[in-house]
């Protein structure tokens, strides 16, 4: 007689943010084996790149794969097809990409740590985080002009400037998410429902992460310094004053953890460009069509992000590939979920940070 | 845990985050990337900024009685769906003559109901493009 029962978690489920389906094998409360389906909000973008846009249009249909990310779709592809172009843009209008890609990682992280207290019942937490993160979201429209479509890269540059009132306006609103943030993270560690509740569920090792290719801050989380950020210099990262944030446990809290400690350091990231922003133009002219293939990292706000482009000389590429840090990640989060309780479930997808608009694309 | 009650309390005395829409008015920041607007009298027809919109929001269609402007060789008239722009500006920054021909506003777009026909008279004019 069969002894596991199977449980379906999704395709909508009241923890999910986005449409996946998990069905756990359980046997008594424990999961022992882990099925999972990704591809519900498939819109077939890649093709779409190919057939019906040009070469130039695709960028803005590339930051429509996802609503959190969108900065690093777009700016992954401008900076593919630069390369094609052999472009060289100013120095000016990269600290401008620099300092939008980390206002979106604050967001994106602090809509990922709210959903974490979210789903450990913890719902004054979720409305004060998602109230602070609107502070981000304001920055983001007067700087772009919209709260999530940017649409602030094009091939050649930034779209707009910065203002020095504006400049102004998200240093003091950044100085307020860092006190809040410091905030958060005493309580991140301290609170009962938040720290103590998550040591030691959902633990991915060090070797774990080697084995199942982890990226982004779930490999961060066990110790594995892995960060696109520290190993590409098409943008000047480290000269802004980045460091990688590692934890050893491996855990939901660790995740946490190096979230907020993402946070502060983007914030300290975002400061250091607008205090140190250089004079020149923030657009260049570039001529030509893309011919050739070439393959762009980027560290979206949940791991590597790659695009592979192809293109022969005319308007219409001939292939757009996207990988997406979510899709990287899967075997990695079917593992973690062996051995868990049924009931920590929600709360360990929680904490993976899932993007399924990415991942289906 | 004595800090959180005293903050708890503090709370129930503050306003609310939220503001009281409709009766308080929706502040528009100045660069709100709103609809794109024409000048009709400036513009010179040189269709850059059809052949750059990403979503093909802009058509320059040729009708029987065009618009007056001595560059209208061909007899066009401009035709523009905020339902279909992405309000890039791809179109103002290809423009020759940004500002006075072609520029972008902060106002939000139309609500587009079944009733105007939006989609379908918007068919009808990417048909005539593509017969011309």
């Amino acid at each position: 007689m069969k002894k596991t029962i199977n449980i379906p978690l999704g395709s909508q489920h009241i923890s999910l943010l986005e449409p996946v389906r998990f069905r756990f094998e359980c046997e008594n409360e424990k999961i022992v084996a882990v099925d999972s389906d990704v591809g519900f909000v498939h819109r077939g973008i890649e093709r779409a790149c190919t057939t019906k846009f040009k070469f130039d249009g695709v960028g803005y249909v590339v930051a429509r794969v996802c609503g959190l990310c969108a900065i690093t779709h777009s700016l992954s592809y401008t900076a593919g097809i630069e390369k094609l172009l052999d472009a060289e843009i100013t120095l000016k209008a990269k600290y401008l990409r620099v300092l939008l890609l980390e206002l979106d990682r604050i967001h994106s992280h602090m809509l990922c740590l709210s959903h974490t207290c979210e789903n450990a019942g913890f719902e004054a937490m979720f409305m004060r985080i998602m109230g602070d993160r609107e502070l981000i979201m304001e920055i983001q429209e007067l700087l772009t002009g919209n709260r999530v479509q940017f649409d602030f890269i094009s091939i050649g540059g930034v779209n707009r400037d910065l203002s020095p009132e504006v400049a102004k306006i998200i240093l003091e609103r950044l100085k307020i998410v860092r006190e809040k943030t410091l905030g958060y993270m005493d309580e991140f560690k301290n609170n009962w429902s938040l720290s103590l509740k998550f040591k030691g569920i959902g633990t991915l090792s060090l070797e774990e992460a080697y084995r199942f290719n982890a990226i982004g801050p779930l490999a961060r989380a066990s110790g594995l310094k892995i960060d696109v950020r520290n190993e590409i210099d098409y943008l000047p990262f480290s000269e802004i004053g980045f460091v990688m944030q590692t934890q050893s446990g491996g855990d939901i809290n660790s995740r946490n953890i190096v979230r907020l400690n993402e946070i502060i350091n983007s914030i300290e990231m975002c400061e250091n460009v607008i205090n140190g922003l250089p004079e020149g133009e923030i657009f260049t002219k570039i001529k030509g069509k893309p011919k050739g293939e070439v393959v762009v990292r980027f560290e979206a706000p949940r791991g590597e992000l790659m695009y592979y482009i192809k293109g022969n000389g005319k308007p219409i590429l001939e292939r757009v590939r996207i990988k997406t840090p979510t899709f990287a990640c899967i075997p990695a989060f079917s593992h973690i979920f062996v051995g868990q309780n049924y009931a920590d479930a929600p709360a360990i997808l929680a904490s993976f940070d899932p993007c399924l608009s990415c991942t289906a694309k | 845990m004595f800090a959180s009650f005293v903050k708890a309390f503090k709370n129930l005395f503050k306003e609310p985050q939220t503001i009281d829409y409709p009766a308080t008015p929706i502040v528009k920041d100045e660069g709100y990337r709103g609809l794109i607007e024409y000048g009709q009298e400036e513009c010179i027809y040189c269709l850059k900024c059809e052949k750059a919109c990403p979503s093909g929001a802009i058509l320059f269609v040729p009708v029987e009685n065009p618009p007056k402007n001595e560059k209208n060789k061909k007899g066009l008239k401009y035709h523009y769906n905020p339902h279909l722009c992405i309000y890039c500006t791809e179109c103002v920054r290809a423009c020759p003559k940004p500002d006075e021909a072609l520029w972008q506003s902060n106002k939000k777009p139309p609500i587009g109901i079944k009733d105007d026909k939006v989609n379908e008279e918007w068919f009808e004019l990417e048909r005539l493009k593509s017969k011309d």
